[in-house]
């Protein structure tokens, strides 16, 4: 069947199963392979993409069900001018290690910023508590989405240093 | 050594992370090759059996199917999945590519191969299998009773090894103290599931986009299976999402190779999230029974160690763990005599294999649970027992007889100590309440790579571009831990000149040279001292050019900024680009240094960590409420990279302690697949970890950097469970402490665990 | 495998049509989450796909003559935030905000939930203690409203037809004089599914310091989630506290013992439910936090 669906700000037209997943649908016909399956459940958040400025597992949700709406996957959160500013405090703070999970990660940050600019470290963990990841132990995650948001850090922004080359605790 | 450097021992994001963010790096998974077909696997619904019949004809009838593989049309020829070099020892041959005798539920009996995965999937389910079932044993002991049931010819305890150095001492007033600690199988919950990409040619050869830990073993065990020689074959180390040990071995290389050759096509076989559970492999499960005897002062005298391993269907590298799990007690603490038996045993269960720490997270949460129950029988503080017997620097590890090192494992209890509170928090009651807090301390040692047991090398080469730029040739292989951001690093520090100058790409075996890969915790101080070695020959070369260009003998010429001057006269000189552009025709075409490093040595790393967790006792809910790691690290190259390799190994390590854990059923069925009902730690249950290195360069690692990525989560999961026991007043050692063990342990004889 | 036809009602009068088509292996497609993931999973596809994203008229929540109703597209997203569920339902607010990862709460919806009948499904055992009513229509046009409890008839297995959509949940508005709570346990913190979940709803008399009124609805235990009234009887009437605690929480391990005899999990569950007790209890703010005692 004809699908028409806007995805990172362009319109495609699109020749889909009813029954096609969005995640399919974006890696596959679209070429996004920014979109991530982890687990297939909806449990890892590895293929989270925002869908109308919720953050959704796109191996949930049917590409049907994406029609009229505005898809946003991580291929669409840079433009022309450079790097979004998420992106680059990921980088910046070490957030990415293996990179799998940096995706959807990304993805619920930037919709929970989107939807609260000043969020709580408790709030942030919250958001991010349908993505999973292995490597990082979630701080240097948590602590960029904090330096991106508008609130000020209310700690350092750089690892817990209690760096034991030379100086006492 | 405080030491004066310019790049190591600063913070880097990971070399790729601006493809990471974008989404533009392509994955193993997110292949796709021209032509490409895809493969689903049928795996084994019983435990143990033979395959009595295969109708494929419906599957192979549906459009797109292209062909039906088992072992009607493969090789019946045994390898070992493990099998990284030829000349490899402990790798038993007792896997084949699809199995007539299915030994577990998930093994291999079947694949498709088709035009899309969607249609695989559909014809996997069409294939008509028969079993005879046999009976299944599921556990080791269960293994070990029945002989008349071998799993494998040979019987089911397949491997034993026993250590054994010093004296029994026989002191009267000993105290004897006994404990066993059983750990659980658990899965590597890497976020990228398993994949491989194969390619023939028409040549006779392949093409293989491996996301594995080493290309060169993928390549000597699909290429001695398949009857290819070396030369034909060609592994590519393709981007991975994580691996923790559970990409090491070769689970799916060989059967995608040989469809791959079979067809003709290119074939990428994925594996969904429930098939990475079931079928490639787990950490193995253990019990470890110890028996020390010691003074009453808590001096340690004897250590009786015997650990049983649960291998699960095949041998894979279990032997080799067995052993390995024998050889880190001796690591930590000092005592005349020791004693350890191991012994690896078949079971009709998942089969088991490599996992971050080898052996080490296995034995020490043994070793540091029974240190807790020693101090608890002799009334003294844990950290005080255990800075009574912990190994000092420098000295021989009786079971290796190599040197420890630099061993700083005294200096991180002590400070951690300190900078935890330790002696406050571990004097204040835990109460008596619905919430109780508690403490607990654990060490860990950890190896640098495998001198001692091989030839410990690594082969690399390192060459300047005509514009003053760098290529490593190294058979790197990136698991997410930010090697080649490390290689980059020591080269810059001994070059002078910035990381962003030097490119390193990952490990191909037909253009890079030849390097075990990435296990045994032999990347940064092996593989990066050859970085290093690399990078000083080539500044050798550089200098050398530069003499030529600058008509002075090399002795007067010093390396600064990126440029070669006269030493005391700064005005004569020439940068590193103009060295290259005009040396490129005059004193040689390529700068390039091509080095074999050898270790000579393998000191420990260390980790001691703290725990504070506080217990629901109504629920058995426990959280971690505060947890600091300490390092021995020697020097931290990529600072930020390694505190946050201490924070993710220890919510691995905390996820072993608590909440991780694949059994199986009556059936042998694992009752886990899928993240819904295998939890690892999520972001709010995460909490803070506090990292503090302690950072002596005291080896001869590069800058005297030592190994992070394994120690740092051997000693997490017992110092969890010696934070719950104290907030409880139980002796719990039967890992994962979950609620229902936590309230059984509080209310005896009421509830099940 | 044959592909389902999808059909996409724009409207309830559409809807209707559409379900005049469907049989029993037709689906409603509500946020999908739990639909989609079976499909995946275990290889399968309805005949027919009934995607009721483009029926508007059900993503509502309205209160009306004191009855809340939540239209069966809300999402728990919206349950958690919408102020007249925080206000006069907030145990409904407290179990939407407890379920799944915030990408699940975005997708999945009221309805859906209901229809897929986990017996661990914590709006559930909300509505239950809400004494909820289920609106649905079917392919004839037919509306219907009979209690929740009698469409949740067991693990997995309702009493809808075939050809039946739910549209409504419905339920009487809690005025200022109630209290009422959430609470669940799970094998974590979040993102977990409840091994014991309970909703919470009592009258408080504040002169009199006592509770009337008491819903408690247990979830996780059995085969859906159902009210207790041993439990009700036990705190009708009792004054707001700590002993009334006490009894609550041993009164929750007496139900918990008579709807799971000889179950694996009863010796776990009949001790957790004496915390999660005590978390609804406390929650409720009636008295002074109170603390199980312990030998």
């Amino acid at each position: 069947m004809r699908l028409l669906l806007n995805v990172n700000g362009m319109e495609h037209e699109l020749d889909v199963r009813p029954t096609a997943r969005l995640i399919d649908v974006l890696r596959l016909q679209l070429g996004l392979t920014g979109v991530k399956e982890g687990c297939s459940e909806g449990e890892c958040g590895a293929c989270t993409v925002i869908v109308d400025d919720k953050a959704v597992d796109s191996c949930l949700v049917l590409a049907v069900q994406a029609r009229g709406k505005k898809v946003l996957t991580v291929e669409g959160l840079a433009d022309d001018d450079g790097l979004d500013l998420l992106q680059r405090m990921f980088i910046e703070h070490g957030a990415v290690q293996c990179g799998f999970c940096t995706p959807g990660m990304l993805m619920s940050a930037k919709a929970l910023l989107m939807a609260d600019p000043h969020p709580t470290e408790e709030a942030i963990r919250l958001a991010l508590a349908g993505n999973l990841c292995r490597c990082t132990g979630y701080t240097t995650i948590v602590a960029a989405v904090r330096s991106a948001s508008e609130q000020p850090a209310e700690s350092s922004s750089t690892p817990p240093a209690l760096d034991g080359a030379g100086r006492d605790v | 050594m405080t030491q004066d450097l310019q790049y190591v021992g600063q913070t880097y994001p990971v070399h790729d992370a601006p493809q990471k963010v974008t989404g533009e790096l392509v994955y193993g998974s997110d292949i796709e090759l021209h032509g490409m077909l895809y493969a689903k696997l049928l795996l084994s619904p019983i435990a143990h059996g033979m395959v009595t019949s295969i109708d494929s004809r419906a599957a192979e009838a549906l459009p797109g199917v292209v062909k039906v593989f088992s072992h009607l049309n493969s090789p019946a020829d045994v390898y070992c999945r493990a099998r990284l070099t030829p000349e490899q020892t402990l790798c038993p041959r007792d896997e084949t590519l699809f199995s007539e005798h299915v030994r577990f539920v998930g093994d291999r009996v079947a694949a498709v191969v088709a035009t899309s995965q969607a249609i695989a999937e559909a014809a996997v389910a069409l294939i008509d299998v028969q079993f005879s079932e046999l009976p299944a044993l599921f556990t080791p002991e269960e293994a070990q009773r029945r002989d008349d049931l071998p799993i494998h010819p040979g019987g089911n305890v397949f491997f034993e090894y026993d250590e054994e150095c010093g004296r029994p001492g026989e002191s009267t007033d000993a105290v004897v103290v006994g404990s066993t600690t059983s750990t659980p199988r658990i899965h590597h919950a890497a976020l990228e599931p398993h994949v491989c990409v194969a390619q023939p040619h028409s040549t006779g050869g392949l093409t293989i986009w491996s996301i594995s830990q080493g290309v060169y073993g993928v390549r000597t065990v699909v290429a001695d299976l398949l009857g290819l020689e070396y030369h034909h074959v060609r592994v590519i180390k393709a981007p991975m999402g994580g691996s923790f040990g559970g990409k090491t071995e070769f689970i799916l290389e060989p059967v995608t190779a040989y469809m791959a050759q079979k067809t003709r096509r290119p074939i990428k076989l994925l594996l969904d999230r429930e098939e990475c559970m079931r079928a490639t492999m787990v950490r193995p499960a253990t019990v470890s029974t110890i028996r020390t005897t010691c003074s009453p002062e808590g001096q340690l005298e004897n250590m009786e160690v015997a650990s049983v391993l649960d291998a699960g269907a095949y041998a894979s590298s279990t032997s080799d763990y067995a052993v390995h799990m024998c050889k880190k007690i001796t690591k930590l603490y000092r005592f005349p005599y020791y004693h350890h038996r191991s012994q690896a045993v078949y079971t009709n269960t998942p089969v088991a294999g490599a996992m971050r720490g080898w052996g080490a997270p296995e034995i020490v949460a043994a070793l540091e649970i029974h240190m807790d129950r020693v101090a608890g029988e002799l009334g003294m503080d844990p950290v005080e027992l255990r800075l009574l017997n912990l190994m000092h620097p420098f000295e021989v590890d009786p079971v290796t007889e190599m040197s420890l090192g630099d061993a700083r494992v005294r200096e991180c209890l002590e400070r951690g100590a300190a900078a935890f509170d330790w002696s406050a928090r571990r004097q204040r009651s835990p109460g008596s309440g619905r919430y109780r807090r508690g403490v607990g301390v654990a060490c860990g040692a950890h190896k640098n790579g495998m001198f001692g047991k091989f030839a410990e090398a690594s082969n690399m080469t390192l060459k300047m571009n005509e514009d003053g730029t760098f290529e490593l040739g190294a058979s790197l292989h990136e698991v997410g831990c930010g090697i080649v951001t490390v290689m980059k690093v020591i080269i810059a520090e001994v070059l002078g000149v910035s990381p962003d100058l030097i490119a390193a790409g990952e490990a191909d075996t037909s253009s890079t040279p030849f390097d075990y890969g990435t296990f045994g915790s032999r990347v940064t101080y092996v593989v990066g001292a050859c970085a290093k070695a690399t990078a000083e020959k080539l500044k050798e070369e550089i200098i050398a050019a530069a003499a030529d260009l600058l008509h002075e003998p090399r002795e007067r010429l010093t390396v600064e900024g990126g440029e070669v001057h006269v030493r005391d006269d700064g005005r004569r000189g020439v940068a590193f680009k103009d060295i290259a552009r005009l040396s490129h025709m005059r004193h040689s075409p390529a700068i390039t240094a091509a080095v074999t490093y050898y270790a000579t040595s393998n000191p420990a790393s260390y980790s001691v960590q703290f725990a504070e967790v506080e217990v629901d006792c109504a629920t058995g809910l426990t959280a971690v409420t505060d947890f600091l790691a300490v390092g021995d690290v020697g020097q931290a190259i990529n600072r930020g990279m390694v505190h946050a390799q201490f924070q993710g190994a220890v919510q691995m390590g905390i996820g072993y302690a608590l909440y991780e854990h694949v059994d199986v059923d009556e059936f042998g069925r694992s009752g886990v697949d899928g993240f819904k009902n295998y939890h690892i730690v999520n972001a709010p249950d995460m909490p803070d970890i506090k990292v503090l290195l302690i950072e002596h360069s005291g080896d001869d690692g590069p800058f005297g950097a030592k190994s992070v990525g394994e120690i740092a989560t051997v000693p997490t999961a017992p110092a969890v469970i010696n934070a719950v026991n104290h907030a409880l007043g139980t002796s719990l050692s039967d890992l994962p402490a979950t609620p229902e063990k936590i309230l059984a342990a509080l209310n005896p004889g009421e509830v099940e665990a | 495998m044959p592909n389902a036809e999808l059909l996409t009602p724009g409207g309830i009068q559409e809807l209707t049509a559409a379900l005049q088509r469907a049989t029993p292996s037709s689906r409603l497609l509500a946020g999908g989450t739990d639909l989609i993931r079976s499909m995946h999973q275990d290889h399968w596809e309805p005949d027919l796909l009934i995607d009721l994203s483009g029926v508007r008229e059900l993503d509502y929540v309205t209160l009306e003559d004191g009855m809340l109703g939540v239209g069966s597209m809300t999402t728990f997203a919206e349950l958690e935030a919408d102020p007249l569920v925080r206000r006069h339902a907030r145990c409904l607010a407290e179990a939407a905000a407890q379920v799944g990862s915030a990408q699940i709460r975005n997708v999945a919806t009221v309805g859906g939930n209901i229809a897929n009948a986990s017996p661990c499904a914590d709006t559930v055992t909300a509505l239950v203690a809400l004494g909820a009513d289920v609106r649905t229509i079917d392919g004839g046009g037919a509306i219907a409203t009979r209690p929740l409890t009698e469409i949740t008839v067991g693990s997995g297995r309702t009493s809808l037809a075939p050809d039946e959509a739910i549209t409504e949940v419905s339920f009487a508005a809690l005025g200022a004089d109630h209290r009422t709570t959430f609470a669940k346990i799970g094998s974590r913190s979040t993102v977990t599914v409840a091994r014991l979940s309970m909703a919470l709803v009592v009258k408080l008399d504040v002169a009199a310091g006592t509770v009337s009124g008491v819903r408690v609805a247990l979830g996780a235990v059995g085969e859906a989630a159902f009210r207790d009234a041993r439990l009700e009887e036990l705190l009708e009437g009792r004054p707001a506290n700590a002993e009334s605690a006490r009894l609550f929480a041993e009164g929750c391990t007496d139900a918990v013992q008579r709807a799971i005899p000889g179950r694996y999990s009863l010796p776990y569950k009949q001790h957790a439910v004496v915390g999660l007790a005590y978390d609804a209890w406390n929650a409720l703010g009636l008295c002074e936090r109170c603390e199980p005692a312990w030998g």
